[in-house]
């Protein structure tokens, strides 16, 4: 019957599967747990569940008890030992898997109630009120399990797991748009059920049908709405949650600022620029900085961001001190070839040169422009042998290839050396595509 | 008040006499011994109302003023710098900071701060930077060039008409501020320019006006929203 079913019994009767739910069940896995647990057939364990719940409905409560108590498989304390039976299963983050739709079989039921309630209405039958009653349970049961187990759980309708012994109740159901469905059929099943009250029972006590027809609309009301309120209210939280975090992270970079980036900047000024401790204390006070001004975290970095973490990953194997400005809207990719040729050059910079190395990167309309100046010994590229690649290749060759240019230049004054990168960006976006 | 008026330390006559004010007294200490011996420390003030006190009363040339102060009514630096205005006409101001937030650096500079520099610079730049203010020149970071490039559109290419348009940078203005943010001395920027050094302080000047009178909605408006880095 179920894959979870069949336990590893041949290998050693003395060991015991954990008691863990199985992801891929029929209603909530505590049959298969149990069966599964015990050494059980789980036909067995399902007789006796049915047995017990018409002993005045120990089964369901003990059914439910197990349900809220026992965890599911790879989830909280138990092991996945068992889970190589439940082929199914898969491995722990697995969503779980109903074999019935419970929530369009509720509606079901609930429809087939509907019109009992009527012929019962219509014919002046005693059972009007705990029939109507529970037909209003079952059409904001599938509402309800729709939105909070099967939300909770991470629940994935399987349309292609479903028994045929439900096939009349989940036929047509899709999987990710039931959830709008079920609460469109089960609410327009209520108004329509509170349409027609009035009509169908003009025979019935009026202090039976009227409480009975409020009910109705109150809990069409409910499955309609609800849903939509829940979901606003969610937001509203996790809104809430994000505003007091942020706050909470401004007070304390407020705080760390006046004190821990205070302590580093003079650790820093007094132990001189190209020490040991005031690398590590100016990479700290980057780290800090980063985590206290940073907001979310950009899904790709930029040109500017790439090149401030390598300059800053540079400081801490270097005596160097890199200074990073960018202007314009960043829109260079950090992967691309110009990124590749910066940090070339940033790294000749910082290990033949070291001391202040200052990056500028500028994006225009139609250029980006990165230079990279250094104020050491200087470097002719034309004295430079042909073994070494460094600039000839990584940074030329690369440039040349990206339909860029480079130039490397004494600096300023003819101290020290600047390296000169240009891409046109029209250019760049298409050398870019793949 | 934990300011107590230094006097005489060993200064010259004819030397710059200087207020530093933060409010971290170790670092005011080795500030005070990393700076120039033609610089005169006269005073050194922990607060806002301490410092806007001794301004008034020890009327120096240069303060270098921390942008986050305790103290007053929470508006650190440039806070300092609108009152002791009336007080001290003639002392110019240098913004000494660990921050980076367009914010602080834009509010002290439009407060009047003749230019920003960053608390990692060594002794012997801080004596330089206030050694320029002194002279009324404005001292501009390669990052402060940076965000004054951002700020008046310079990258979008948007060029003053007129000298005097205040919303906009000249051409030679930009072509200095980018040398600037480049990592070029005045000096170096003049050689690279074809101009004087006279020449480059006077457009950094202007800059420095046109970033203090500006209404630029960008200004405010993006250094609210990004931060400087």
């Amino acid at each position: 019957m179920d894959a979870g079913v069949t336990p590893d019994a041949g290998a050693s009767r003395a060991f015991r599967a954990p008691l863990a739910r199985p992801r891929l069940c029929v209603l909530g896995g505590v049959c298969a747990a149990l069966a599964r647990h015990l050494n059980m057939s789980v036909a067995v364990v399902r007789i006796i569940f049915v047995g017990l719940a018409f002993a005045g409905g120990a089964g369901l409560l003990l059914y439910v008890w197990f349900w809220a108590l026992v965890p599911l498989e790879g989830q909280g304390g138990a092991s996945a030992a068992g889970a190589g039976a439940a082929a199914g299963a898969g491995a722990a983050p697995s969503a779980v898997r109903r074999r019935i739709n419970v929530p369009w079989l509720l509606f079901a039921v609930a429809v087939a109630l509907a019109i009992a309630a009527f012929v019962d209405g219509a014919f002046g039958g005693g059972s009007l009120f705990i029939v109507t009653v529970v037909m209003l349970a079952c059409a904001a049961g599938s509402v309800a399990w729709d939105q909070l187990v099967e939300a909770g759980d991470g629940t994935v309708p399987s349309g292609w797991a479903r028994a045929p012994l439900v096939a009349g109740a989940v036929a047509g159901a899709g999987a990710r748009g039931g959830s709008r469905s079920i609460r469109v059929a089960a609410g327009g099943l209520l108004v329509a059920v509170a349409v027609l009250e009035p009509v169908a029972w003009a025979h019935v006590d009026a202090w039976l049908a009227w409480p009975l027809f409020t009910l109705t609309v109150l809990v069409a009301a409910v499955v309609l709405f609800g849903p939509w309120a829940l979901h606003l209210w969610q937001q509203l939280m996790t809104e809430r949650t994000a505003r007091v975090r942020e706050e909470q992270r401004a007070e304390i970079a407020a705080h760390l600022h006046d004190s821990v980036l205070q302590t580093l900047a003079l650790i820093q000024n007094r132990a001189g620029a190209s020490s040991e401790v005031s690398r590590i204390a100016r990479a700290q006070e980057r780290e800090l900085r980063e985590w206290l001004y940073a907001g979310a975290d950009p899904l790709e970095t930029d040109l500017a961001t790439e090149l401030k973490d390598f300059g800053a990953a540079l400081e801490l194997d270097h005596a160097v001190r890199i200074e990073v400005v960018a202007v314009g809207e960043p829109s260079e990719r950090g992967t691309g070839e110009l990124a590749a040729a910066a940090r070339e050059a940033m790294l000749n910079a910082a290990r033949h040169a070291g001391g202040d190395v200052s990056v500028y990167i500028e994006t225009t309309a139609d250029a980006v422009d990165v230079f990279v100046r250094d104020r050491g010994p200087g470097f002719d590229p034309e004295t430079v042998p042909q073994g070494r690649l460094g600039v000839r290749e990584s940074i030329m060759g690369r440039m040349r290839r990206a339909g860029g240019s480079a130039r490397v230049v004494p600096g300023a004054g003819g101290v020290g050396t600047e390296v000169r990168l240009h891409l046109d960006r029209r250019d760049a976006d298409e050398g870019e595509q793949p | 008040m934990t300011q107590e008026p230094e006097p005489g330390v060993q200064g010259a006559a004819t030397g710059i006499r200087v207020v530093i004010v933060d409010d971290h007294s170790i670092f005011r200490s080795g500030l005070r011994n990393d700076l120039d011996s033609t610089l005169e420390v006269v005073g050194e003030a922990a607060n806002v109302d301490a410092a806007a006190d001794a301004i008034a009363s020890l009327k120096p040339d240069v303060v270098l003023l921390d942008v986050h102060l305790p103290g007053g009514s929470g508006g650190g630096g440039a806070e300092v710098i609108r009152r002791s205005q009336a007080a001290s006409p003639a002392t110019r101001y240098l913004a000494l900071s660990v921050s980076d937030s367009a914010e602080d650096v834009v509010g002290v500079i439009r407060a009047g701060a003749r230019g920003y520099i960053t608390k990692a610079s060594s002794g012997s730049e801080v004596s330089r930077a206030v050694a320029a203010v002194a002279d009324g020149d404005a001292v501009f970071s390669p990052r402060l060039a940076g965000f004054v490039l951002d700020a008046f559109g310079a990258a979008s290419g948007e060029q003053a008409e007129a000298n005097d348009e205040l919303d906009r940078l000249s051409a030679r203005e930009r072509e200095v501020m980018r040398l600037i943010a480049r990592g070029y001395a005045y000096k170096e920027v003049a050689a690279e320019l074809f101009i004087s050094i006279k020449t480059v302080e006077t457009h950094v000047s202007s800059v420095l006006r046109k970033l203090q009178l500006s209404s630029r909605h960008e200004l405010t408006a993006w250094a609210l929203e990004r931060r400087l880095l």
